[in-house]
């Protein structure tokens, strides 16, 4: 089967299923598309009754009840067009099992024992940062082996790859937000990508 | 057991095997067993028979032969035989095992347990493929990434424990639970945990049911009650530190299935630590060297001060610490909304990346699912918000007002009072009998003088 490119409409769509409610820029680099495309296709979406925007100090876009019942439709007909559900249910799986880990990894990121008590790690000793780091880059390695076929069917899944390493080699530059923190972070992003595998294949939670 | 035994040990009063072969597991089990407290019959498969599995992918040569013998030797004991019809009311004839990981050091959650094994054909085939699939546990790569973290070695190998299994689940008279032997938040003496009648133990464990008080224990089960706090003192006495007991009760017999240190911190660290002096069962000594420097840190966090008789709304696990009173929201939308006119409570199922409006608009967060390295727990981590997690079943609606304390696991009903101060008496005694030791006082900051005192007390050690 040829991979199948998702159009631009659907991929904002379903960035926003998947991100949540957000504003434009998280939008773009969910999407890897640019600002200008990512905010003419919302407009579009809205009035299709498909997003809403939100004002207020919390505000944002988000899909309506209509938006998610059309990105669900839309990116199952996607699935089954690659013929690759069979690929993203076993891709599923695989990456349920590396799940627990990404967690325990984030959690020591933020905590470790210190005289045996679980402390706010503050980042004062690179050698243990540097453990964590590392083991982060070897769970990406092997989370990118269990993702490559479907990437390869269904390129939108190859954003990920762009993004987690990007999450990584700007937390080894001193950015150390970019692991659990920032909404651009490593563990935001790998969340992402488990309510993505789960919307995909149309598995609630 | 024959005495050339090279793989397996029967857990008895006599075995004098240490942690590193036995697992901390069993070598706790073989400590309570020598207190005479019950303790379901099992044997340990040592750390070596797991090393020896892992080089060559097989059992050692005389494992198999070991295990018929011990698992002959747990029906002789037991008076019970695997496969024997489950004769209903009245004593009981099956005898099922449980097979449980158990490492020289800690591993949380890290590897498998099988509960409930023998019914089947042959229960011989079915311990081995558990032990076997134990064994290999070992290997797993969240395990070995957790050891990597923790600096454990990866050689090690974990023992594992086969045991017969107690029911929970028996009768009206049976039950489950787990409890400290004082309360792990404050530190005050009296037992403190949670029971669940006529359910097995995995079930309290796992979080999703609703336990009850331990408390409760004692009018519905007096016998068993009073069986628990004596063994929870000798425990207590035996460590000479604060104990955590897993218990189950069948027809209204008590059985202990894991005992540990309580491992408290904080607070409540620093109160064990002075009033086991006072009870005589440790020294000021000991006092001294056991309070780590950054439970003195933690002191001070904010606490919610239950009044008596007030039962929580939701009890969970404690995942980011701190006090907050707010509103109940159960969607991220209602969240969002009524932040606006105050404080909210965010009070979800789990978390995704769904949530994240609601996570961030919320001043506090609690999940019915999860553990501490929850996606819930990470966020509230990084944004600081106190957080409780998996407290199971709840009542909790849009607009209750509720206050949530992210040390103790709880979530109250209305505007608790808070306090900083609960340990503040021990904690000036215990730094009095520091400034004995080193000779300092109070123009040191309180995690000076203790340090102060360690160092001379490292340098005089026994």
């Amino acid at each position: 089967m040829p991979p199948v490119t998702t159009p631009h409409d659907l991929l904002v769509l379903h960035g926003l299923r998947v991100v949540g409610f957000c504003g434009i820029e998280r939008l773009a680099e969910a999407t890897g598309l640019n600002h200008d495309d990512v905010e003419s296709e919302l407009i579009d979406l809205a009035v299709a009754g498909l997003v809403t925007r939100t004002p207020g100090p919390f505000g944002g876009w988000g899909p309506t009840e209509a938006g998610r019942i059309s990105d669900a439709e839309r990116v199952g007909a996607e699935l089954d067009r690659t013929g690759a559900r069979d690929l993203a249910v076993r891709t599923h799986e695989a990456f349920e099992e590396l799940n627990p880990e990404a967690l325990d990894l984030c959690g020591a990121w933020q905590l470790r024992p210190l005289d045996g008590v679980v402390t706010a790690n503050d980042h004062t000793d690179p050698a243990y940062d540097a453990r964590v780091l590392a083991a982060f880059a070897d769970l990406e390695r092997r989370r990118d082996g269990v993702c490559a076929d479907l990437a390869l069917a269904l390129p939108r899944f190859g954003r990920y790859r762009v993004r987690l390493a990007g999450a990584l080699e700007r937390a080894h530059a001193g950015e150390l937000d970019q692991v659990a923190d920032a909404t651009d972070s490593f563990h935001t992003v790998w969340s992402q990508l488990h309510e993505d595998l789960l919307a995909t294949l149309g598995i609630t939670r | 057991m024959s005495p050339k035994a090279r793989w397996t040990r029967p857990l008895t009063a006599d075995e004098t095997g240490t942690p590193d072969l036995l697992g901390a597991k069993a070598h706790g089990l073989v400590g309570l067993i020598r207190l005479a407290l019950p303790v379901p019959a099992a044997f340990v498969v040592t750390t070596e028979a797991c090393r020896a599995f892992l080089d060559s992918g097989v059992f050692p040569v005389g494992l198999d032969a070991e295990l018929d013998v011990a698992l002959a030797r747990l029906e002789s004991v037991t008076g019970r035989t695997f496969g024997a019809p489950d004769a209903g009311p009245g004593p009981d004839r099956r005898l099922t095992v449980s097979v449980r990981s158990g490492a020289s050091v800690s591993m949380p959650g890290m590897m498998d347990t099988v509960l409930g094994l023998g019914t089947g054909p042959d229960p011989g085939q079915e311990v081995r493929a558990a032990i076997r699939s134990v064994f290999a546990s070992w290997h797993t790569p969240r395990a070995r990434t957790y050891r990597t973290l923790h600096g454990i070695p990866h050689d090690l190998g974990t023992a594992v424990v086969v045991q017969t299994m107690v029911d929970g689940d028996r009768d009206e008279h049976s039950g489950a639970g787990v409890t400290f032997g004082r309360d792990p938040n404050s530190g005050a003496p009296g037992p403190y945990g949670e029971v669940l009648f006529g359910s097995r133990g995995d079930a309290v464990v796992s979080g999703g049911s609703r336990t009850r008080p331990l408390g409760d224990l004692a009018h519905r089960e007096p016998g068993v009650w009073a069986d628990l706090t004596r063994a929870l003192t000798l425990v207590e006495k035996d460590l000479r530190d604060a104990c955590y007991v897993e218990f189950t009760f069948e027809s209204g017999r008590l059985w202990l299935l894991q005992a540990r240190p309580g491992r408290f911190t904080g607070a409540a660290a620093v109160r064990v630590a002075v009033d086991l002096v006072d009870e005589g069962t440790s020294t000021r000594r000991e006092a001294l060297l056991r309070v780590a420097p950054a439970h003195l840190e933690r002191v001070r966090t904010p606490r919610v001060v239950l009044a008596p008789g007030v039962e929580p709304l939701a009890r969970g696990i404690g995942a980011v610490p701190g006090v907050v009173t707010g509103r109940a929201a159960t969607t991220c939308a209602a969240a969002v909304r009524m932040a606006a006119q105050g404080p909210v409570v965010l009070v979800r199922p789990e978390t995704s990346p769904m949530d994240m409006s609601g996570l961030a608009a919320a001043a506090g967060v609690v999940t019915e699912r999860g553990g501490p390295a929850s996606h819930a727990a990470v966020v509230a981590r990084s944004l600081g918000r106190p957080a409780v997690v998996g407290v199971g079943a709840h009542t909790l609606t849009d607009g209750d007002v509720v206050t949530v304390d992210g040390t103790a696991g709880l979530v109250v009903a209305g505007r608790s009072e808070v306090t900083t101060r609960t340990a503040i008496p021990h904690l000036n005694r215990l730094l009095v009998w520091a400034d004995e030791v080193s000779g300092e006082g109070p123009d040191l900051s309180e995690v000076e003088r203790l340090r102060a005192a360690q160092r001379v007390l490292d340098r005089h050690r026994p």
